[in-house]
């Protein structure tokens, strides 16, 4: 990961949601990106040009174009219109993104297009947010590793955050070794990073 | 095993390449069906194997256009529904009724201190009664403000007349029973024909009313009896014992014109009378 000054950035064309630049570099501002904020909290791991990676719920694609910025093929996958018009736009300005307009419920819909990809990145404001990670699980190479962020207020709104991440880790380490789980304060609320390596 | 790609088939002996034309591919892909039982993910080697591309980079290329033509297709089908222009209309003039009232307001108050002997009391003045007052008796910036009002109330009331009639041919049971307008409410508040068309009676009832029913939920106030579907001269002009009881028929017709838009889109004009004479009789008080 590149750093300036102690403020991480990513090296591409900017522009993309009016974010600052640093340098010519493209700052990737923690409390905007959850991403972002587990790497400023010392978690994740190095993103790098060899790394394929298939991204679920990539929205509008500011985080996903900081990832593309980094890696060598990202795997966007979206289902709602609005924001999916949003990063189409940011995929024709980057050559290594494919956009997938898709239920990340059902990865039979985008099977036919997917790779093995070396890291999942799942962001994403459902309920059932391991049994998705699980569903996709068929896409991540043997040693590929899995960043799930945990929205705990989407799972269960008046369950108690903690709780939920506990099950939500458990439901993980049947299928995956859990790394490292943390929360995202001060930059978001209720939110977990899980990072799991497959095994 | 036979696997169905974007660029073609494969199994163990042979590759069945669908060719290079990005159109051609988008239109096979939307037809693949994947078993995820026997699923393996792409080596994108098979394809240049295969004679579909020469590079990743092509590769990858390739797969970005026919993937960005599919989602193209798909964000046009989910706006082609007629409902979903409707639900940015009705939005647009709901938010163009609080601008002019604010509006109006404002410049009543400003028109007050300019002249300094007049006042509302007594006179029942709505802001909006004022509004030619201002524009005869003001000046500069306040008259020029003033024109501007009148302006977007004309813009209001032509889009009034627009949504009006979209919704009688969106939503032509519904806006038999309710009137376009309200009906058009419904549908924006719902957030579509398919979620209003799955909604039970009892959710259209208090549609608009989600603070009196939450607080009601909560415990200790009483539950609301219409939201929205108030505005109807039906609900709002009945008496106060019965009106609860003809919000909850009006409501539970409401729910069966709805899936009868969705499912059949025209107008059955049997259902509509027998409703319309239920909706009557509960407004007999007992």
């Amino acid at each position: 990961m590149i750093w300036l000054q102690n403020v991480l950035v990513s090296r591409g064309e900017g522009g993309v949601y009016g974010e600052r630049t640093l340098d010519g570099y493209r700052v990737w501002d923690p409390y905007r990106s959850k991403l972002a904020a587990l790497y400023v909290l010392g978690g994740g791991m190095e993103l790098i040009p060899e790394i394929r990676v298939l991204y679920l719920g990539a929205a509008n694609g500011t985080t996903v174009s900081h990832v593309a910025d980094y890696t060598g093929t990202v795997y966007a996958v979206e289902f709602a219109p609005r924001p999916m018009q949003d990063l189409l736009e940011v995929a024709r300005r980057r050559k290594n993104i494919v956009p997938i307009m898709a239920d990340a419920n059902r990865p039979d819909e985008y099977a036919p297009f997917m790779e093995a990809v070396d890291l999942i990145y799942q962001d994403v404001a459902q309920p059932n947010q391991v049994e998705i990670a699980v569903r996709n699980l068929v896409f991540l190479k043997p040693g590929g590793h899995l960043i799930l962020m945990l929205k705990t207020r989407s799972v269960d709104v008046r369950r108690d955050p903690a709780e939920v991440l506990s099950e939500a880790r458990a439901g993980l380490e049947r299928r995956l070794d859990v790394v490292d789980v943390r929360w995202l304060e001060p930059y978001h609320h209720d939110h977990a990073a899980i990072v799991c390596s497959s095994r | 095993m036979l696997q169905r790609y974007w660029f073609g088939d494969v199994d163990e002996q042979e590759c069945r390449a669908a060719g290079t034309d990005p159109a051609a591919l988008a239109e096979r892909a939307a037809t693949l069906r994947t078993g995820m039982e026997s699923y393996a993910p792409i080596d994108w080697e098979v394809a240049r194997d295969c004679g579909v591309v020469r590079t990743r980079e092509e590769y990858v290329n390739l797969l970005r256009t026919v993937c960005t033509t599919l989602a193209r297709e798909k964000i046009a089908l989910s706006y082609q529904g007629r409902d979903v222009e409707l639900l940015q209309m009705v939005r647009m003039l709901d938010e163009l009724d609080n601008v002019i009232n604010l509006l109006q307001e404002r410049a009543a108050e400003w028109y007050q201190v300019t002249t300094p002997s007049f006042s509302r009391k007594y006179r029942s003045l709505p802001a909006r009664k004022m509004l030619d007052l201002i524009r005869r008796g003001a000046r500069g910036g306040l008259a020029d403000a003033a024109d501007e009002i009148e302006r977007l109330a004309g813009t209001r009331t032509r889009l009034m007349r627009e949504v009006s009639a979209r919704a009688d041919e969106v939503l032509p049971n519904v806006s038999a029973l309710i009137g376009g307008l309200v009906a058009a409410r419904l549908l924006s508040r719902a957030g579509g024909l398919s979620a209003l068309a799955r909604m039970p009676g009892s959710t259209i009832q208090v549609l608009g009313s989600e603070r009196a029913l939450f607080s009601h939920l909560r415990g200790g106030t009483p539950p609301p009896k219409h939201g929205i579907i108030f505005q109807h001269r039906r609900v709002h002009n009945a008496p106060k014992d019965v009106r609860g009881r003809v919000a909850r028929v009006l409501a539970a017709k409401l729910a069966i014109a709805a899936r009868l838009d969705y499912y059949r889109g025209e107008a059955v004009p049997e259902f509509i009378q027998n409703a319309q004479a239920r909706i009557d009789g509960a407004g007999v008080a007992a």
